[in-house]
């Protein structure tokens, strides 16, 4: 511990002596602050913005620094140091959060700061790497003294590991969704006017119920439940159907189900809505034919409730089938064969037994469906035509000509609420009354196969959809290779050539395809992103499942309640939260980073967290009492056993990365464009082939880069082929 | 080194699960906590582990304050329930994991690794993965593991409940001897009476978060201070009877009919709980000798090396065990009971 105590204070420290305090416009990397450490008010380190710049408030934060620095190093004992050091690092930090929001560009941020210490007309922009890297010093310091004085299992490590996964939860995630709620109630000012609410809620284009009595079009709100009402039944009966025939028959394809559940995966959520608007759009192939054989006008009957729906229904029936294939697998078949003797035939015991069992999973998978719809950015965007949606109304609010952000926020907060409100339903109306009927035990009941009637039904449904899903995919992919959709079906490479060109010139090789720049900038993103988000959620989980402390189950609560956010809400968030000082990042990779690891996050713990409760928790204590300290335990007994986990976290990390529209639509700049929303804008002006070519190409990296994740992280060895990992037990 | 509890309490939330305990271990010596699950037994030696800390209290090991010392941080090792041999390494790398992590270098400890395998007479197994080993195996790697890093004191957590009958009296004497040949500080958690009884110096009997009684094996069981701890070592069958103070160091108990007497122990005049051990109770054929307990047989069972009867009288029903299998005695039979004064013991008022 006193090694850790040493390093954070020499940081700390240092950080407040030879770093800028402050963000740079030219960034860290250009060097031009060492000259300027003292002299320069913009490049000024800590130290010298209080000395030389007349930053008065630094002065507790800095003092805070250094007698926490101090206490910490101390011969003290035990029980005086602990409290000591957190007394003075807490000090710190309640320091320096409120100087941080206290002060901003236009002196005191809030008026009754004005009126109690009179203006002030020095001035703060956003927080840069000195005054982070102080920050982080102090949080680390508390985090020693709170394991100083016996919280967190007595371990620095695993003290600093909670704050440090607690802080930027609340900075990143917590933070955001907070200035949505006060970005909605004040004006255009600033002021605070809880009225403005109402007035931007209580409107007709958000609750009208014209469409269903007389004529007209409803509220977007109406037209976002209804969609999501839809999509839930849909992809639930359509996913059980698939689970059944994939678990309870002697289907021949069940593989290429399962391959159907990886598409939707790895491609950018709006292909299925191009590949509809090529089959069902005005110069489709349906509208073509009709015209061509019964002179029928081409219509745009696609653009609508109809084809977001449709599109919806492809997308996301796979995600579906993934969650019931769990609960029809959680069936356990001895209750299937206690039926049977009990004088059941085949279909009472599967309509009054199996189903049953199954109802807790099927509302699960209508709520999984409900919200997978209302967070849909892509599809309604590219399809929904006059038809609004909160989130593409969203998106008009913020990018569109209204550039109203308290209407976007108001908006967001619905959307929020929409969420949130399935969210909960989900986990205290459907959780808690799983019947999980998966023990440790093994079950030596072999499933009853399915009724007749029940196997011919799900085989009617379920084949010609995954027939026509697969079709749509192909569309796709052949809509990439043919000169104009609908009108030339002339075979060629030209979309892909401009798109990905690479000229040779005298100078080299010269990257002169569209699509290039936006390709590598979400490459190199998706690339730094996939690792912290895979670290970040692999170390919560393990904080969630192993550890006991203080907060553990606010902690997993709130990871829990950012993966019910939508991504418009989110990206939308992070324009209002991150735009002003203290923390001042619009416009930059790094808010983009940021986005995709606190947007993907929650999955990496989940799936941390299920992977690491199949390992006996008396593993981690035996090394903890063989002197393996929280990191060594981590490091080689932990992480050897999580490397089926850690891959999928990678991999996820990566795709999401990669396909995400909704969140960082608001985030892209010129300077950074993603893939995706390239391919949208692309989209929305018509130019499908290139549209098309692209996300082929990003389907062919990200097929590459899971293989790639695949060898590099290995398999784990073990020795033995059992299911559940314990203790060294055969 | 020498363990001690003083005044420590562990809270979960509301619930307590250790509910002030204070004992010491002395160096050298094999402790067992024993009792029923639940009893915070296993929490006590988490506690000690410093697996968990406490909510109040202290703990010293080997007069040093540990109290909020994380489990790393102390000198001491354990062997758990399952064993937690790591699936990924070998048994050779299992036992060496410790002595790694402890800053030795990989030659020094694959060395030491060795010669702990040795000691639990594995050597040869080295390069095996856990898969590989049988219960027993698998258990002596676990000794091996905590062993090699010669800790201050070394901790069993339920190590044989894993393990069939047979190898399980084995691995006991095995542990037994282990400890005293090196001069092992040991706590060890049991909840089978009898394994404690055959490994321990000192016995702690826990219930309910609290410290119900300590003491050697043979004090416990003779002289069990409470009515718990009279039907948890061993069997008793729990009586009600009224003691009547004789000469100096003698008491008189009536149960029914009968009466004995038995030594002293400090019980008041009056009603009182008696327990009654099954090996003190002799069934005969009615009539038997004066100052008998009179009954009838309601069970019998043939156990190969003894009877179990079930006996009706007026002091309640009786349990009684008997070594004459070659004469039973069929249910329905009017027997007399004559009870030894040293299975007879005042339980409580």
């Amino acid at each position: 511990m006193p090694r850790a105590s040493l390093a954070w204070s020499v940081a700390g420290l240092l950080a407040a002596v030879v770093l800028p305090w402050y963000a740079l416009q030219e960034g860290l990397d250009s060097g031009v602050w060492l000259s300027g450490l003292w002299s320069s008010e913009d490049y000024a380190s800590g130290l010298g913005q209080l000395l030389a710049h007349g930053r008065w408030w630094l002065a507790p934060v800095l003092l805070a620094l250094a007698a926490s620095s101090t206490v910490s190093l101390l011969p003290l004992e035990r029980e005086r140091q602990g409290p000591l050091l957190l007394l003075a690092s807490g000090i710190g930090l309640v320091l320096f959060v409120a100087q941080a929001l206290g002060i901003g560009l236009r002196g005191w941020t809030v008026d009754w700061l004005n009126i109690l210490f009179g203006e002030l007309d020095a001035r703060q922009v956003g927080i840069g790497a000195g005054g982070a890297l102080v920050f982080i010093a102090l949080l680390s310091l508390l985090s020693i003294g709170l394991a100083l004085r016996g919280g967190f299992g007595g371990d620095a490590f695993v003290a600093g590991a909670v704050t440090t996964v607690g802080a930027s939860i609340v900075l990143f995630t917590a933070w955001p969704i907070l200035r949505i709620l006060l970005q909605a109630f004040q004006d255009g000012d600033g002021a605070f006017m809880p009225a403005l609410l109402i007035d931007r809620l209580a409107v007709e284009k958000i609750w009208s119920l014209r469409c269903l009595v007389g004529g007209g079009r409803c509220g977007v709100a109406w037209n976002t439940l209804f969609l999501a009402l839809a999509c839930g039944a849909g992809t639930t009966a359509l996913g059980l159907a698939f689970a059944l025939i994939a678990t309870r028959t002697s289907f021949a394809y069940k593989k290429t189900l399962r391959v159907l559940t990886v598409l939707p995966i790895i491609t950018p959520p709006f292909v299925i809505g191009l590949a509809l608007i090529l089959v069902f759009g005005r110069s489709g192939l349906v509208n073509q034919f009709l015209e061509w054989s019964m002179g029928v006008p081409p219509t745009r009957w696609i653009y609508g409730f109809q084809g977001v729906f449709l599109a919806q229904l492809f997308a996301f029936t796979p995600v579906a089938f993934l969650v019931l294939i769990g609960v029809v697998d959680g069936v356990s078949p001895t209750l299937e064969e206690a039926s049977q003797t009990l004088r059941a035939d085949r279909w009472a015991t599967f309509s009054t037994v199996s189903l049953p069992l199954m109802r807790p999973g099927l509302a699960n998978a209508f709520l999984v469906g409900f919200i997978e719809s209302i967070a849909d950015f892509g599809n309604p965007i590219v399809l929904g035509g006059d038809y609004g949606v909160l989130s593409t109304e969203i998106y008009f609010a913020v990018v569109g000509a209204q550039l109203d952000y308290g209407r976007a926020a108001a908006l967001a907060l619905l959307l929020l609420v929409f969420a949130l409100g399935a969210f909960f339903l989900q986990r205290h109306v459907v959780g808690t009354r799983s019947y999980a009927t998966i023990s440790g035990k093994g079950d030596s009941g072999l499933p009853t196969p399915l009724p007749d009637r029940a196997r011919r039904t799900a085989q009617w449904i379920a084949l010609p959809w995954a027939g026509i899903t697969l079709l749509l995919y192909g569309f796709a992919f052949v809509g990439g290779l043919v000169k104009v959709w609908g009108r030339d079906y002339t075979p060629t490479l030209d979309h892909y050539a401009k798109a990905f060109a690479i000229e040779r010139s005298a100078d080299g090789l010269i990257w002169s395809g569209a699509a290039w720049n936006s390709f590598w900038t979400t490459v190199k993103l998706a690339a730094i992103a996939a690792p912290l988000t895979a670290a970040l959620g692999l170390l919560a989980a393990w904080l969630l499942v192993r550890q006991r402390f203080a907060g553990r189950a606010t902690l997993e609560f709130a990871t829990m309640l950012s993966f019910a956010v939508p991504g418009t809400v989110i990206g939308v968030a992070y324009v209002f939260a991150f735009n002003v000082p203290p923390i001042e990042i619009t416009g930059t990779a790094m808010i983009i980073v940021l986005c995709f690891i606190f947007r993907n996050m929650p999955v990496g713990v989940r799936a941390g967290m299920a992977a690491m409760s199949q390992i006996d928790r008396s593993l981690d204590e035996a090394s903890l009492t063989l002197r393996g300290g929280a990191p060594q335990t981590l490091v080689y007994v932990v992480l050897p056993l999580l490397r089926p986990a850690i891959v999928g976290a990678l991999v996820y990390g990566f795709v999401r990365a990669v396909t995400t529209v909704s969140a960082v639509v608001f985030l892209v700049t010129a300077e950074y464009e993603l893939a995706t929303t390239y391919i949208i804008l692309r989209v929305i002006n018509g130019d499908y082939g290139l549209a098309i070519a692209y996300s082929c190409a990003l389907i062919v990296l990200m097929l590459a880069v899971i293989l790639l994740i695949q060898l590099a992280v290995g398999e784990r060895r073990l020795g033995r082929r059992a299911p559940q990992i314990q203790g060294g037990r055969a | 080194m020498s363990v001690e509890f003083r005044d420590v309490v562990k809270r979960y939330g509301t619930a307590t699960a250790v509910a002030g305990v204070s004992f010491t271990v002395e160096a050298g010596t094999l402790v067992t906590l024993l009792g029923p699950s639940g009893c915070g037994k296993t929490t006590t030696l988490r506690m000690i582990a410093g697996l968990e800390l406490p909510s109040e209290g202290r703990i010293l090991i080997a007069g040093r304050d540990v109290t909020n010392l994380s489990a790393t941080q102390r000198d001491v090792s354990m062997v758990f329930q399952s064993y937690a041999l790591f699936p990924h390494m070998s048994v050779l790398e299992n036992v060496c994991y410790g002595l790694r992590r402890s800053g030795q270098n990989k030659a020094e400890a694959a060395d030491r690794a060795r010669e702990g395998l040795k000691q639990v007479g594995l050597a040869g197994f080295e390069e095996r993965q856990p898969s590989e080993l049988s219960g027993g195996q698998q258990q002596r790697v676990a000794v091996a593991r905590a062993l090699v890093l010669k800790p201050s004191v070394l901790l069993f957590d339920e190590p044989l409940s894993n393990l069939d009958a047979r190898l399980r009296r084995q691995m006991r004497e095995e542990i037994r001897e282990l400890q005293q040949r090196l001069g092992l500080t040991v706590v060890y958690v049991t909840h089978d009476q009898q394994e404690a009884m055959a490994v321990s110096d000192r016995i702690i009997v826990m219930n309910a978060g609290r410290i119900e009684q300590q003491g050697g094996p043979r004090d416990l069981y003779e002289r069990p201070a409470t009515p718990f701890l009279a039907r948890f070592m061993g069997e008793s069958n729990p009586a009600r009877g009224s003691v009547r103070r004789l000469a100096p160091g003698k008491v008189n108990v009536r149960l029914g009919e009968a009466e004995i007497e038995i030594a002293d122990t400090g019980a008041a005049d009056g009603e009182a709980m008696v327990a009654v051990r099954p090996e003190a109770i002799t069934v005969e054929p009615a009539p038997g000798p004066t100052g008998a307990l009179s009954g009838k047989i309601a069970k019998a069972s043939y156990l190969g090396t003894h009877m179990e009867y079930s006996i009706d009288t007026a002091a309640g029903t009786l349990f009684a065990t008997c070594p004459r299998v070659e004469r039973p005695l069929s249910a329905g039979t009017a027997v007399a009971i004559t009870l030894a004064p040293r299975g007879v013991i005042i339980v409580g008022q």
